[in-house]
């Protein structure tokens, strides 16, 4: 704010006149895409797609095992593809990775009994099915991101043998840590009756997620944008976030319910009583090198829900780390332009040659 | 690019207005604290109730906490309005009576939760308002500086948070937050038994009959996947030469690199109906 606003006269003729360039900023800002990165759909089944992102002019054409993203059933993910300068894929896409991302899409009234089981199976074990098939190849890489981490933890543990490296983003392991606040309020929560009641509208969960921090969330972020002289760019890629925060899907009910009970109000993952499809899930299983990165000041998957995991899954080759933003910060901070993909690409790249290769350069 | 499904453009300019609009008035009441007297000596010590009183106002009509709390339920804006069940008409009107009372006492009990939630809510405002006061003291904001203003409004918001957060970990919260969304969704259901029973007097299918074809659907879905999955795996003899090829030019194609492979593609499961390049 300009200094000459030195009483409070002067402070709100300066505020309104910087509230009235903000909204008109905002308002210029309206149509901007979000997204930035070529794709197209090489698999379908129910409501899930897979996108292959394509490649980038100049990227390095190295012999790279494909990257499958599997993102969370409650956002979308083009997150990850944002902007340029935020773009996590660009960045795969530029260190020469074939990436592959699944799409949910959204559910309607007859997806009301889908189960998790499915979009484990049909899902997500159908775009790994495509991809092996597409590449001949036996395993792929796979990242999940937040709740799609927790997808792909379940995958690698029932298929080991198609997970070839486990990168996860912001995902938890243990759903009842004492600084959990979404998992205490879901423990009282009557899962049956839930169900019962239909498909849960994205607007929910969204009012659900901003009530976790409701002055930062909806207010003070708004104050900062305001006083913080943020111009038209900045605006725009405000509005990019904003648009991405409120674009939530629908919930099909009983895939909803079972990741509530079975999560937040049981615990199955680390207790080891976990079953999808008939099958036990037992994250020791997961034997595929694993890269664990997690936020230090996440209000949504608190850092010790993610810490823990190295002490459940049987991967010997396991690295966590804690990264210093919160759990969008993941995505679009300027962590997120810099630590994050340089992790990934460097551990992927170090990873590459796969457990043969490893352990010939070990020798 | 990626469509605008929802056009939030104009949702955040609300949103954008809303929080200003609250900012200013935070503001004002820093620059103009209550006189203690008609003699015109600023009262701090009035500023804080002041505060809380707003502050509670926001709660209880905010989209960011205390109406979230009703939406997050199952009913946008709360249950303010909302009425006790359909009207039962015509030849519905028999047998309805045991479903209207039971829809009736739910909304009774949605009422009672809803005000013990505002309970809260004043809990939060209070405490907010003494964390706040306690920071600043009886530091004046007669000379409001740009700079302190944002100061002072850094510390309302941290102070908030704080008093909210220490509020809705409390285990009674918890439980009474999971007692409003089980009542409102028991609500939902018996709004609907009302509305099937309509339903079923008019010839209309109900949301019974709905749900039991969709399961019917479901499960016939998974045979015809169990016996597509039995018939590849008990090919033909000539099918299973040929899957043998495949797995020959796989392995092939495993040692010079993961390059796709003609075999490999047919593999695939289902290919998208929307192949074509483009951007998402």
């Amino acid at each position: 704010m300009s200094d000459s606003a030195t009483g409070p006269a002067g402070l709100f003729v300066d505020l309104g006149a910087r509230a009235a360039e903000t909204l008109a900023r905002l308002r210029l800002a309206r149509d901007v895409e979000v997204g930035c990165s070529a794709r197209r759909a090489v698999w379908t089944a129910e409501k899930t797609t897979l996108y292959e992102y394509l490649p980038l002019a100049g990227a390095p054409r190295a012999r790279r095992r494909p990257l499958l993203v599997c993102f969370a059933l409650v956002n979308r993910p083009y997150i990850l593809d944002l902007q340029p300068d935020t773009s996590l894929i660009r960045r795969l896409l530029g260190a020469g990775f074939p990436v592959y991302m699944v799409e949910w899409g959204d559910p309607d009234d007859g997806d009301r009994q889908r189960e998790l089981n499915d979009y484990l199976e049909q899902g997500l074990g159908g775009c790994v099915r495509h991809i092996l098939a597409a590449h001949g190849i036996d395993s792929l890489d796979l990242m999940g991101v937040c709740q799609g981490g927790v997808f792909s933890l379940c995958y690698s543990a029932l298929h080991p043998g198609e997970v070839a490296n486990l990168v996860t983003l912001t995902t938890a392991v243990d759903f009842q840590t004492p600084d959990d606040l979404l998992s205490k309020w879901m423990r009282g929560l009557d899962t049956e009756l839930l169900a019962r009641a239909g498909n849960v509208p994205g607007e929910l969960l969204n009012a659900l997620f901003l009530a976790l921090m409701p002055f930062r969330l909806t207010q003070h972020k708004y104050v900062r944008l305001l006083t913080g002289g943020a111009d038209q760019r900045a605006v725009e890629d405000f509005v990019r976030m904003e648009r991405w925060i409120f674009d939530s899907p629908p919930q099909a009910a009983v895939a909803l319910m079972q990741y509530v009970r079975w999560f937040y109000q049981e615990n199955r993952l680390i207790r080891g009583t976990l079953e999808l499809g008939g099958r036990a899930v037992d994250l020791k299983s997961v034997r595929a090198p694993l890269l664990n990165l997690y936020a230090s000041a996440d209000h949504i998957v608190p850092p010790a829900a993610c810490a823990v995991m190295g002490r459940y899954v049987g991967s010997r080759d396991y690295t966590a780390c804690a990264i210093d933003t919160g759990h969008i910060g993941m995505y679009v901070s300027r962590r997120a332009r810099e630590e994050i993909p340089q992790r990934i690409i460097g551990w992927l790249g170090a990873h590459a040659g796969g457990a043969r290769a490893r352990r010939r350069a070990a020798r | 690019m990626i469509g605008n499904p929802f056009a939030t453009g104009s949702a955040t300019d609300a949103a954008f207005t809303a929080a200003a609009g609250r900012f200013f008035e935070l503001l004002k009441t820093f620059t103009t604290p209550p006189a203690a007297t008609a003699g015109q000596t600023a009262d701090f010590g009035a500023l804080g109730t002041q505060l809380a009183g707003q502050f509670e106002q926001w709660l209880k009509g905010s989209s960011g906490a205390g109406a979230a709390f009703a939406a997050a339920a199952g009913f946008p804006g709360g249950a303010a309005g909302w009425p006790p069940g359909a009207v039962p008409l015509g030849p519905a009107a028999a047998g309805q009576g045991a479903q209207a009372q039971n829809a009736w006492e739910l909304l009774m009990k949605l009422g009672t939760l809803q005000g013990e939630l505002a309970r809260y809510w004043s809990e939060i405002a209070q405490d907010s308002a003494q964390r706040f006061m306690a920071r600043v003291g009886g530091g004046g904001a007669a000379d409001l500086t740009s700079e302190r203003a944002l100061a002072l409004y850094e510390t309302w918001v941290h102070c908030a948070e704080e008093a909210y957060g220490a509020t809705v970990r409390k285990e009674d919260f918890c439980r009474l937050q999971a007692e409003l969304a089980n009542t409102a969704t028991a609500l939902l259901l018996a709004q609907r038994r009302q509305a099937d029973t309509l339903a079923r007097a008019w010839g209309l299918p109900t949301r019974e009959e709905a749900d039991a074809l969709q399961r019917q659907i479901r499960e016939l879905r998974q045979q015809l996947a169990e016996r597509a999955a039995g018939s590849s795996a008990n090919p033909s003899p000539r099918k299973s030469a040929a899957r043998k090829a495949a797995a020959g030019k796989t392995a092939a194609a495993r040692k010079s690199g993961p390059k796709a492979t003609a075999r490999g593609r047919r593999a695939a499961p289902r290919r998208a109906r929307s192949g074509g390049k483009g951007r998402a």
